[in-house]
């Protein structure tokens, strides 16, 4: 197993540099900020003498090489915006998306197996027609839309909710957490569902059926163990998805998430946090995707021998 | 389990929505953004003017919107005492937020720090240009301020001039500030909220609510349910559809819509084409239908109220066929009418801006013209906005919204009419000299000349297309007292908001 | 990646019997042919719909305001107008034909490169696997609508952008599907007879590892089409989209937005939509992977009563 961890993360961290290369390069292609950030009359010395305080002035391969060495030692330059360390913007507005994120995709995976296991315990009967349009259109509503819905019908319709923010009770979590959750759900209920009804189908349930087994024993002893492994895999996948939702749902419901800080600074062409954010969600998925291969290996012996990387 | 116990990190146990409590006391206000700063010397910049302005910190002067006369603020008094001098008076006994004392030497400091500073600031550029001020405390009650040609609207200009203690650091931006106003800032939660508390010493009027909480909400339809929902007290520019009588009140905020058409590149370097463009907008059309009634066809780039409006321009009747036979006419001179023109907005500047860049390029190719929209975000919109102008990109027709904050045509005229203006795209040498002329002026003959300098544009020059004169829509819940004016959107003061009880304003 | 369970061992044997029509299938799967009218009907609409309405889907009439749904109005005024009175109807039909012209490519697209790649480097292992994989890693790493907001600012978001940045975005999921079932076709007898037999490479995976992997990357297509409008719908939401005058059916949800308390029928017609196309195209999916799987295709004969183990979606599908 220690074998296997080593290698998966020593090959992970080679994409890291690119993906640090690739938005330090598109970042630096949208532009100088010096118009957003210098008064509309500024005069020409204003503006080489801004360019020249931010390095802008500096060819690409010495900003980047300030930039790399920076990084190396955790120094991710500072915001244009705010005048604070990019790093520390980034960290403050990571655990409200994480928090988010992990919120939503264990309700996502616990509801998707109470569904779909209900939907895949008799196939085509009215539950599981139901569970599988409901899923499906679940799926494919747009995030926003839902939010704004969200905001009109329960926050100010009935009155039930409050409409946006992150001050109050946890009743304040509801609104973003459904709109993010609705299409991980959707989708996962089908996964679940697809998986289980192969493996209720398959000889070794049919035996332990025929035998007399307790049906609920048959469904979560063996059906629902064999289905983890999909169900890991597109739950990882829509975890990655996660981060643009994250983008709308903090941008309508004014959370001061990683999303929103990401779409401000592409606004605000405020390249460091930029960069510092992008860097930082990088790496949380590949240590995601590291954590779903371990779990792979876990439930299934053959992966570990058999894993290509 | 660790997931949902950290998750309450982020929800403080408050009650009763984001913009604090509704006991009454808190005044809650819901901002279109987070300001990036709240440094005095930014205020020019909407998103943080509207917190500090008049809040937190106060200037020497200041300008009655609705008159657009000189108040008193923290100077009791002024003159010319030279060409090139102004004297100012210093009121006595006021106290800044942090104890220390007002005195001359503050205002000096103050005035020094955002104008001949290196921190690049917002203001000194937008009100002084490279205008070097040579300020003196003379005495601890007395100023005086030099510049090098005579400026006869220095007052007007000072008054964007936040005044801060001496203390204050001159190397870097400060991220709260101190100044005399009557809130003062008690903590700012990055990304969530701005609260402020009453400044018990304040040296005037004190304000009725003790406290004020800013939160921000990028989404109009949000902002409004906010106010709906009884959870925020005052919303800054709600949309025309979610405002009802209950949850808003209009009021002029003094911006003018129009298209800047590039006279340099064909087919906008001929006069009829850009006049055609004039008769082909359907002003009261677009007015009614998108705009939700609320802005007026507009002939000028500056509002009534402001020094050199032209009460004898009148919008330009909508007039298809005409404009149609101008651009055929210009067609038949060779002018390549069927040349591609680019129709640049910039996203989220006003409330309907997307659908108004649909009517317009509709409307552009009826008299037949060949226009494309590209929606912009603001730092693409700022590059075409401003010289250095991009090149190689064909004939542009900006969308511009622009608001005259100090109610003098000659800060819209230095920046849109001359022909090197930083947001003109070219211009003419009579042009050019109208306007010098006239900022030499003042009283009613500097009225009079910047009047006939606009008219002289609408005929002679054409750079423009206008629209309309905006409205804004400040959402307010019944249980506040507030009368928006035409600074409202770059400066909203916290102590004219009375709970409705009191019911004055 | 791999289901195993249901994976057919025999999927190469050749059927003795001929295999029954397909539109015979189709016609006992009331919920696959309904889905296959559906979707027949939009892809009839984007096509050849433009031809009809004329300008209809431009046509401003400011007058005509935000004119709920009637029957007065005639055909155009039968759902509605939006703010700059434009029929809701046209511009339905205008935008159904920009969806697919956006959402289509770019699934072709990302279709085609990453099972290519993937098949390759899943047959090949070694280097030219780690390497794929880990392209697959970098792509993914990027939060996808975020990089697009930044490239299509940079080159201006024409509809070939859109399609190329939504394209490349999702690469990876074709490219790990494909990777993870081709390696594990390639220790399989019949890829290792052929490969003694001397068959160039490139033609075992044509013709040996391609018609197995098929089905699930077809899947995962019809999945990824969902995706694809609903990204380009946020992307109009964040003001970066389709360009008007052209429409799409995100462009007009994300529009549509501000109107839902006073005209709800501008955002909800086009969601509607997108919502029936995509279940649509989910429904069908699984049924033609069911009718496409040799080991499976049976279950399509009986009466509807006894098919009832068959997975409207394989596990093996990716958001």
């Amino acid at each position: 197993m220690g074998f296997f961890l080593r290698k998966r993360v020593v090959s992970s961290a080679i994409p890291l540099v690119f993906v640090v290369l690739g938005v330090f390069c598109l970042a630096r292609l949208t532009g100088n900020p010096v118009d957003l950030y210098l008064p509309l009359s500024a005069t020409a010395q204003q503006r080489a003498e801004f360019s020249a305080a931010h390095g802008f002035d500096d060819s690409i391969a010495v900003q980047l090489w300030d930039y790399l060495a920076g990084a190396a030692h955790l120094d991710f330059g500072t915001s244009l915006r705010t005048g604070e360390s990019a790093g520390s913007m980034v960290l403050q507005a990571f655990p409200v998306t994480l928090q988010l994120a992990g919120v939503t995709m264990l309700l996502a995976i616990l509801g998707a197996l109470v569904v779909g296991s209900l939907a895949a315990y008799r196939p085509n009967s009215l539950v599981d027609r139901i569970a599988g349009l409901l899923s499906m259109t679940a799926a494919s509503i747009p995030d926003f839309w839902f939010a704004i819905m969200g905001v009109l019908v329960f926050g100010v319709g009935l009155d039930l909710l409050p409409t946006s923010g992150t001050l109050g009770g946890p009743e304040i979590w509801v609104l973003p957490i459904a709109t993010l959750l609705i299409r991980p759900f959707g989708v996962l209920v089908q996964v679940v569902r697809g998986s289980m009804v192969g493996a209720l189908s398959a000889p070794y349930v049919k035996v332990a059926r025929s035998k007399g087994a307790d049906a609920k024993r048959v469904v979560f002893g063996h059906a629902l163990r064999n289905s983890a492994t999909p169900v890991l895999t597109v739950a990882g996948d829509l975890t990655v998805g996660l981060v643009n939702g994250a983008v709308v749902v903090e941008t309508i419901f004014g959370w001061p998430g990683i999303g929103k800080l990401m779409i401000d600074s592409i606004l605000q062409r405020d390249f460091a946090v930029l960069q510092a954010a992008v860097l930082l969600t990088a790496v949380t998925i590949f240590a995601l995707n590291i954590l779903v291969d371990v779990c792979h290996a876990l439930i299934d012996p053959r992966v570990r021998q058999a894993v290509p990387a | 389990m660790t997931l949902l116990t950290s998750a309450c990190a982020v929800a403080n146990s408050d009650t009763a929505g984001d913009a604090g409590s509704a006991d009454g006391r808190t005044l809650r206000v819901v901002l279109t953004q987070e300001p990036p700063t709240l440094e005095p010397c930014e205020s020019s910049l909407t998103a943080t003017g509207v917190v500090v302005r008049s809040n937190i910190t106060e200037p020497l002067v200041e300008r009655e919107p609705s008159t657009g006369k000189l108040q008193p603020l923290l100077s009791t008094g002024w003159r010319q005492t030279e060409p090139t001098t102004w004297t100012f008076d210093i009121r006595s006994g006021v106290n800044f937020q942090n104890g220390q004392p007002f005195t001359a030497e503050d205002a000096v400091f103050s005035i020094d720090r955002a104008v001949n500073s290196d921190l690049a600031c917002n203001v000194d550029g937008y009100v002084f240009g490279d205008e070097k001020l040579e300020v003196r405390a003379v005495s601890p009650t007395r100023l005086t301020v030099t510049t090098e040609k005579a400026d006869p609207i220095l007052p007007l200009r000072l008054s964007f001039v936040e005044i801060v203690p001496r203390t204050t650091s001159t190397k870097a931006k400060v991220r709260i500030p101190v100044g005399t106003g009557p809130y003062a800032v008690t903590s700012w939660q990055t990304g969530v909220s701005i609260s402020l508390a009453r400044n018990e010493k304040y040296w005037g009027k004190a304000p009725a609510y003790p406290r004020a909480r800013y939160v921000w909400r990028s989404d109009a339809s949000v902002r409004a349910a906010m106010i709906d929902k009884g959870e925020a007290d005052i919303a800054m520019a709600l949309d025309p559809m979610d405002a009802t009588g209950d949850n808003s009140v209009a009021y002029p905020n003094n911006e003018t819509t129009a298209l800047r058409l590039d006279g340099r590149e064909a087919p906008l370097n001929d006069i009829r084409v850009r006049k055609a463009i004039g008769m082909a907008i359907d002003r009261q059309g677009i007015a009614d239908a998108l705009l939700g009634g609320l802005a007026k066809p507009a002939a000028q780039l500056v509002p009534p109220g402001v020094v050199g409006h032209n009460d004898n321009l009148t919008p330009t009747p909508y007039d298809v066929s005409a404009a149609r036979a101008l651009v055929e006419q210009a067609a038949a001179d060779g002018v390549p009418v069927h040349r591609r023109i680019t129709l640049v907005a910039r996203n989220g500047q006003f409330a309907g801006i997307a659908e108004v860049a649909e009517a317009l390029q509709y409307e552009m190719a009826k008299v037949g013209l060949n226009v494309r929209i590209r929606m912009a975000d603001t730092a693409t919109h700022l590059q075409y906005q401003l010289r250095p102008l991009p090149r190689g990109v064909g004939p542009v027709a900006l969308l511009i919204m622009h608001g005259n904050q100090a109610g003098d045509a000659a800060f819209t005229t230095s920046q849109y009419l001359l022909s090197d203006g930083p947001q003109s795209t070219f211009g003419t040498q009579e042009l050019n000299r109208r306007i010098a002329a006239a900022d030499t002026r003042s009283g009613k003959d500097r009225q009079k000349a910047f009047a006939s300098v606009l008219a002289h544009q609408n005929t002679e020059v054409a750079q423009y297309a206008y629209l309309a004169h905006m409205r804004g829509l400040l959402g307010l819940s019944p249980s506040v007292r507030y009368r928006p004016d035409s600074a409202t959107g770059d400066e909203m003061r916290l102590s004219e908001v009375r709970p409705a009880t009191a019911g004055r304003h | 990646m791999t289901d195993l369970a249901s994976r057919p061992t025999d999927a190469v044997t050749p059927s003795r019997t001929r295999p029954p029509r397909w539109w015979l299938l189709l016609g006992r799967d009331r919920g696959a042919a309904v889905a296959a009218v559906v979707l027949a009907l939009v892809f009839l609409v984007a096509v050849f719909g433009r031809l009809f309405i004329g300008d209809r889907a431009v046509r401003q009439d400011l007058g005509a305001s935000l004119r709920p749904p009637s029957l007065d109005q005639g055909f155009y005024g039968l759902l509605g107008t939006d703010v700059l009175g434009r029929s809701v109807l046209a511009r339905l039909v205008d935008a159904a034909g920009t969806t697919l012209s956006v959402a289509v490519p770019a699934v072709l697209c990302s279709l085609l490169i990453g099972s290519a790649l993937g098949m390759w480097a899943g047959y090949h292992g070694g280097v030219r696997e780690n390497v794929a994989m880990r392209v697959a890693d970098v792509i993914l790493s990027f939060p996808s609508l975020l990089i697009a907001v930044v490239v299509l600012y940079v080159f201006a978001p024409s509809a070939l952008n859109i399609v190329l940045i939504l394209a490349v975005a999702r690469i990876p999921v074709y490219l790990r599907t494909a990777r993870a079932e081709s390696a594990e076709l390639r220790s399989r007898l019949f890829v290792d007879a052929a490969r003694t037999f001397g068959t160039p490479s490139r033609h075992i995976i044509v013709r040996h590892i391609l018609p197995i992997a098929l089905p699930t990357l077809l899947t995962v297509a019809t999945l990824d089409f969902c995706f694809v409008m609903l990204t380009e719908s946020s992307l109009s939401f964040l003001g970066i989209g389709i360009q008007p005058p052209d429409v799409s059916w995100g462009l007009m949800v994300a529009q549509g937005r501000q109107y839902l308390q006073t005209a709800w029928w501008i955002a909800v017609l086009p969601g509607v939509a997108i919502v029936l196309t995509t279940v649509s195209a989910t429904v069908l999916a699984a049924w033609v992977r069911l009718a496409t799987d040799p080991a499976q295709r049976w279950r399509l004969t009986l009466p509807r009563k006894r098919r009832g183990d068959r997975a409207a979606v394989p596990p093996e599908m990716i958001a």
